[in-house]
């Protein structure tokens, strides 16, 4: 999967760089608008990622000469100006999705692997399992080792998500925003306490451990097995 | 450019003379038309006693004889009447009898043109020092003979000396008329600068105003009642503007002290961390830990860029029909986990609608609820109640628990204030989230308020 980022924050353009790349991805950086707009417009891109304010040519810009060109990649905005004609705007020019700065970066991470889910949504598999987990979506059945777990509603639809996406650290917010639909940061640790207790009728009396806190970024559903 | 108004100063002197002058010149005109007046009565008076003299004097005619015997008696009724002058004019326009400087223009002695009651005349007689003004009356009066036609009697007096009186009056009136305005003028102005005077002390007054001495205050007592309405205004807004600038000092006080604590944390842990060779588990423990508090830190930053948006009306609800009802369950959902750890039991009672930003809304319900959660004690209740009232609704979140003070309960809603000093530290919250409840409520029009009576404290909220 290739990602084109374009931010003229040094720092911050670098840090994504890397981050995306250690995360599987192949990156582009540019540095100002208009050297993004012609790596667009001539390179193959699966997804892109624009800062607003950039020197030469904006944000907003980029994303018009994008679509003229006819490039269709799914775009995600960075802004730092957290201003309401800016989400208008945003939501009005058709952008994906945007992030205000500043983000965690598994935020901007598992946008990104949302988004570019979002083109090839594959065949919904009707069973989920790592390990000896094993989650029946037409029943709604979970079982370890064999044994039947009986699941809330809602600790059913968590772990449905850490399974879909395992591997991947989900941060809370996108936690609260996925499962409760809680769209704003909230200092509660609500989810905290959501995975601890789903965790105590998963986790609790099985081997090996699934669910991992990752410490100030968020969770993590892998099989340390494989 | 800009036009600059004139003075208050110049406005008023310039209005105070012009009326002063023409009060003046009003009355002066009339003072001398009535001298005026009085002259012609006067010589009205004159004249038709000496019309009545000559008119019985007349009617003893009775004889031929006795008609030449009438210039002698005429002389002798005219004695000591300077300046008068009188003509008798026979049937045959012959004149009978005229003094020496007697002189008429024709047409006034002309028969068919005397009128009864006379008429005053004003006319210019050459005479030997120029041209004379003569005022004079004529009348046609019958004599004592049956057969003779009555005869033409004309009276004049010279008023030369009321004319030359009264020009010199007019001058000294006119003088007067001019120095008075003048004075007037002045005297306004000084008057005027009197009368301002209060102005230019609250003027004084509100230029030492600075920040640093916002709580100085115009005497109302002090100042005429007319701007005792305006001092108390300008006290009223000092108030509110020294209010606001409290309110504005401890933010960004309690600001700075917010961002130190967190920071003053990263700080020492990384040099900690960074004092000595570490292995990498402890690396990633210290990382983790500073990613935690940025995270808090980013929060708090977008809190507050939330609430200085509100400030400046910048938060326009999206509105669309809002389910209350809907979105408290669905907020007990979300926060059912964390309430059954703390044995806390939700409850909801009635339904409403509102016009409402959805998102909004629930995070100024969220931060209601969580902030509920947080002061109930194990086994404790939180109960919502919802009352719709047309296209409103009042909303009710009520917790068991300990009571909150009446002091704090007014500044429970400012940012950062905590009713407990103590929890500062815990990493509960910056204690922006009742500010941010209350900045989305205001956003869409209501308001909100907090009471706490002795089980537990009640949020209830009214959005029309």
């Amino acid at each position: 999967m290739k990602i084109l980022v374009v931010e003229d924050e040094p720092k911050t353009g670098d840090y994504l760089k890397q981050g995306l790349t250690e995360a599987g991805f192949v990156v582009d950086l540019a540095r100002d608008g208009l050297d993004g707009l012609h790596l667009g417009e001539t390179g193959e891109y699966d997804l892109a990622i624009l800062d607003v304010m950039l020197p030469k040519l904006d944000g907003w810009r980029i994303f018009e000469g994008l679509r003229r060109a006819g490039r269709e990649m799914p775009v995600l905005f960075l802004s730092a100006r957290d201003q309401v004609e800016d989400r208008v705007k945003g939501l009005e020019l058709g952008a994906d999705d945007y992030l205000v700065k500043p983000f965690a970066f598994a935020e901007l991470l598992a946008r990104v692997r949302t988004l570019l889910r979002r083109g090839s949504r594959s065949k919904e598999a009707e069973h989920l399992h790592a390990a000896d987990l094993e989650l029946d979506l037409l029943r709604r059945r979970v079982t370890r080792g064999g044994h039947r777990i009986d699941l809330t509603a809602k600790e059913f639809a968590l772990l449905e998500l850490l399974l879909r996406r395992r591997g991947e650290v989900l941060p809370r917010s996108l936690i609260a925003s996925q499962i409760w639909d809680m769209n704003f940061d909230s200092d509660t640790n609500v989810i905290d306490v959501a995975i601890r207790r789903l965790r105590a009728k998963v986790d609790d009396s099985f081997e090996p451990k699934l669910i991992r806190t990752v410490r100030g970024m968020g969770y993590v559903l892998e099989d340390s097995a494989e | 450019m800009k036009r600059r108004n004139h003075s208050i100063t110049i406005r008023l002197t310039l209005l105070f003379a012009a009326i002063s002058t023409a009060v003046l010149l009003t009355l002066g005109l009339f003072v001398g038309h009535a001298v005026e007046q009085h002259f012609v009565e006067q010589d009205m008076e004159l004249m038709t006693g000496k019309l009545q003299l000559v008119g019985r004097l007349l009617e003893k005619v009775r004889t031929s004889a006795d008609l030449d015997l009438l210039p002698t008696l005429l002389e002798d009724a005219l004695v000591g009447h300077h300046g008068l002058e009188l003509l008798v004019r026979g049937p045959d326009d012959t004149t009978l009898f005229a003094t020496h400087h007697a002189g008429f223009p024709s047409d006034f002695l002309e028969r068919s043109a005397i009128q009864n009651p006379p008429q005053i005349q004003v006319w210019q007689e050459s005479g030997t020092h120029g041209p004379q003004p003569r005022r004079g009356i004529a009348a046609v009066l019958s004599t004592g003979i049956s057969e003779l036609p009555p005869l033409v009697v004309a009276v004049a007096v010279d008023i030369a000396f009321h004319e030359h009186f009264m020009a010199s009056f007019r001058q000294t009136l006119w003088l007067f008329v001019a120095i008075a305005a003048a004075l007037a003028g002045v005297l306004g102005w000084v008057a005027v600068r009197h009368g301002l005077a209060p102005l230019q002390t609250i003027r004084q007054g509100a230029a030492s105003v600075t920040a640093s001495r916002l709580d100085y205050r115009l005497a109302v007592d002090s100042v005429p009642v007319e701007l005792a309405e305006l001092a108390e205004t300008l006290n009223d807004m000092l108030c509110r503007l020294e209010d606001s600038f409290k309110r504005l000092k401890d933010f960004s006080s309690d600001l700075a002290h917010e961002l130190r604590t967190p920071i003053s944390n990263l700080m020492t842990e990384t040099h900690v961390a960074l004092s000595k060779a570490r292995t990498a588990d402890e690396y990633r423990d210290v990382l983790a830990s500073n990613a935690e508090e940025y995270e808090r830190l980013a929060r708090m930053i977008g809190d507050m860029l939330f609430l200085a948006q509100a400030d400046n009306g910048l938060i326009v609800p999206n509105r669309e029909p809002v389910d209350l009802a809907a979105e408290v369950r669905q907020l007990f959902d979300f926060f059912d986990a964390l309430a059954e750890e703390k044995a806390i039991c939700f409850s909801l009672q009635g339904s409403g609608q509102i016009s409402g930003d959805k998102l909004m809304l629930r995070r100024a319900l969220a931060n209601l609820v969580s902030n509920a959660i947080r002061h109930t004690p194990p086994g404790g209740s939180i109960c919502v109640r919802i009352e719709g009232d047309g296209s409103g609704a009042r909303l009710a979140v009520e917790n068991s628990g300990e009571p909150i003070p009446p002091e704090h309960l007014t500044r429970i809603f400012d940012r950062f204030y905590r009713a407990d000093p103590s929890r500062h530290s815990s990493g509960e919250g910056a204690g922006l989230g009742l500010a941010i409840t209350r900045s989305i409520i205001r956003a869409h029009g209501g308001d909100i308020s907090a009471k706490s009576g002795d089980g537990g404290v009640c949020f209830e909220l009214h959005i029309a």
